[in-house]
């Protein structure tokens, strides 16, 4: 187990076509810092082609760094062989040996370092009904399960005892069922081991139940970096809160209108008024337009006699446990989540509130968080 | 119900009728230059299936002139020989046509096939002069060298094939685990590779063992190969066919036999990717 330190890391492929006075390729990783703590659970997150496996497959040595540090423990590892930077990695597409029994793939890292045959065979009992592979040990990679298959890559990746555990998204390439089996048994595999470990996902119901803490990655950029819930309650821009949360926030332009003393946010082609909350009263004037952020959970359906705006529903949705309505508004949707039984229908007009204290303000160009004072 | 099996049974006959009327077309020849190969010059043009059998052909190919021998022998050292430096240069070449990108690498890779497409008596006469030159005529090196333009482009493009099939990934993992790349390469990639690689081995050594034109014109009377020696049976009055219909099944015996010993990886090794989507 070690701590990880990630210093200004960049990453740029080269173009080997590139012609002469043609512009260098943009970085696939630009200026990304991080620090994991030891023991640590890290979850590196982002849409795809964002650079979290570059930067992990920069961690793992599999690719060279264009500039900045990356520190393992104590040590500086930017020069340092993959087998010798103490990491185990769980690939992807599980990058088993083919013509090797279960067993030998396990085996493979420890007969490399010539450790002896009952050593070998004790570390492999330890770890094969940690990870339930036990009853798989004679059979060859060809013959497993999507699932079984990633149990015994990361075997294979933590029977080295790695001071640092990479996994670049495991549960890829598995079915829904298998996916939360597969998520609780990492989450008590890395309870049980405490290696320190780092996940690169792009599914984020899947990285905020397992990680103590997320990075958010976009075009090779760190975006933010803090425990599930500050990242899930307080996003720094609209990149953010939209990426996070499942369904994603609803993030509308509205316009802020003051009504006498007081502000209240205007959808666009919508005749739905929200009242701005005391604490951003500081922050907006009449007639400025901003992207208004508020999660599903927090648009609320409420009584004939309350003070929200009559709205017409557009979609119902029954999901079981729970029923996503649907509002238009402008070109878009403005979403709401409940666990009321209550059935709707297309075109009911209700009473919509929204809880105010829940609500993100993002600057309409850049996107980024307006903070209240 | 009755009509279902009359249909089955109407669709077997004709499936086998159809399998039969092919097995004759295929094998027909090979029967035909057996039956000869057992006929006497004397009854050669007179008899089809009907004559008295004789091992004369047999006894004066193998035994009384030691020079087809010496033939068979010599067709095994440069076609083995050719097959052996293709695999110490094709593989490699393979494996880097797979996972390195380098300039001019397809232009590269289409040169080496288009060594196929070239026919053999269009470059023979050049080929023929620098030999001489340079003492290759009539060497056993010469001819393997020259049959590198028929084994090494089959080699380099079915290889290249496979080694794109395995996942980078793979290697990456064995790198990780502490192996150099040498130990990847037997202990990984070989096993993974070794369909394509017997059939494509054996497609080569065919091809080697069946080349007519470079041997008759790059080789003299010390480096005869089988295809060239079967000339010797055409007199300049006469052609004994018998003689050369044994010449010839006798030359056929070593790809019949490596075809029947390896015919499992033949067909995988060379189906491999057919039905990719």
């Amino acid at each position: 187990m070690a701590k990880l330190l990630l210093k200004n890391l960049y990453k740029r492929y080269e173009n080997k076509k590139r012609k002469k006075g043609e512009a260098l390729n943009a970085f696939a990783v630009n200026n990304f810092s991080l620090e994991c703590e030891d023991g640590e659970f890290i979850g590196i997150l982002g849409p795809s082609g964002c650079g979290k496996t570059t930067t992990l497959r920069m961690i793992a040595g599999l690719e060279d760094i264009t500039d900045g540090e990356i520190i393992i423990g104590d040590t500086v590892v930017n020069n340092v062989a993959p087998h010798n930077r103490g990491i185990g990695l769980a690939f992807e597409d599980y990058a088993l040996y083919p013509p090797l029994t279960v067993y030998e793939n396990i085996a493979f890292n420890l007969r490399a370092k010539h450790v002896k045959n009952e050593i070998i065979k004790a570390e492999i009992n330890r770890i094969a009904p940690l990870l339930k592979v036990d009853d798989l040990l004679h059979m060859k990679p060809g013959k497993l399960s999507g699932g079984q298959k990633q149990r015994v890559n990361i075997a294979r990746a933590i029977v080295r005892k790695p001071q640092l555990l990479l996994l670049d998204e495991p549960m890829s390439h598995l079915d829904g069922k298998m996916r939360q089996v597969l998520r609780t048994e990492i989450k008590r595999l890395h309870n049980e081991i405490m290696c320190t470990t780092i996940i690169v996902t792009h599914d984020q119901l899947e990285a905020m139940s397992l990680v103590d803490k997320l990075a958010i990655m976009k075009d090779g950029e760190l975006q933010q970096y803090g425990t599930p819930f500050e990242v899930y309650d307080n996003p720094v821009n609209e990149f953010v809160a939209g990426f996070i949360g499942e369904p994603p926030m609803n993030i509308l332009t509205v316009e802020v209108q003051k009504k006498e003393s007081s502000f209240f946010f205007k959808f666009q082609d919508a005749n739905i008024l929200i009242p701005v909350p005391q604490r951003f009263y500081s922050v907006v004037q009449d007639g400025m337009l901003v992207r208004l952020g508020v999660r599903p959970t927090d648009v609320l359906i409420v009584g004939e006699d309350s003070k929200g705006s009559d709205v017409s529903i557009s979609v119902f949705e029954n999901l079981g446990e729970e029923r996503k309505i649907s509002f238009r508004v402008g070109e878009g949707f403005l979403t709401l989540i409940t666990s009321d039984d209550k059935r709707y229908k297309q075109g009911d007009i209700v009473k919509l509130e929204v809880k105010s204290e829940k609500t993100h303000l993002f600057d309409v160009k850049t996107g980024e968080k307006i903070i209240a004072q | 119900m009755m009509k279902n099996r009359l249909m089955d049974l109407l669709k077997n006959v004709s499936a086998y009728t159809v399998i039969c009327l092919y097995s004759i077309f295929a094998i027909f020849p090979l029967i035909w230059l057996v039956i000869i190969s057992f006929k006497s010059d004397t009854q050669m043009y007179n008899t089809t299936f009907i004559f008295t059998p004789t091992l004369d052909n047999y006894k004066i190919v193998l035994f009384e002139g030691a020079d087809y021998i010496q033939a068979f022998i010599n067709n095994i050292i440069v076609s083995g020989g050719a097959v052996l430096l293709s695999l110490l240069v094709g593989v490699p070449a393979a494996y880097a046509f797979a996972r390195y990108n380098f300039a001019k690498k397809e232009d590269l890779a289409f040169t080496i096939l288009s060594f196929k497409f070239a026919p053999e008596i269009l470059v023979i006469l050049p080929l023929f002069m620098i030999y001489q030159k340079i003492g290759l005529y009539d060497t056993y090196f010469g001819l393997i060298w020259v049959y590198q333009l028929i084994t090494l482009p089959l080699l380099i493009w079915v290889l290249r094939g496979y080694f794109e099939e395995i996942s980078v990934e793979v290697e990456q993992a064995a790198n990780l685990d502490g192996y150099p790349w040498y130990s990847v390469f037997w202990k990984i990639l070989v096993p993974l590779i070794k369909p394509g690689l017997v059939a494509s081995s054996l497609l080569a050594f065919i091809f080697a063992w069946n080349s007519f034109t470079f041997p008759l014109l790059l080789s003299g009377f010390q480096i005869e190969t089988v295809t060239v020696a079967a000339l010797r049976y055409i007199g300049s009055d006469t052609v004994h066919y018998g003689q050369m219909a044994v010449a010839a099944a006798v030359a056929a015996l070593p790809e019949v036999v490596l075809a029947l010993i390896i015919q499992k990886h033949l067909v995988r090794g060379l189906s491999f990717g057919a039905v990719k989507g």
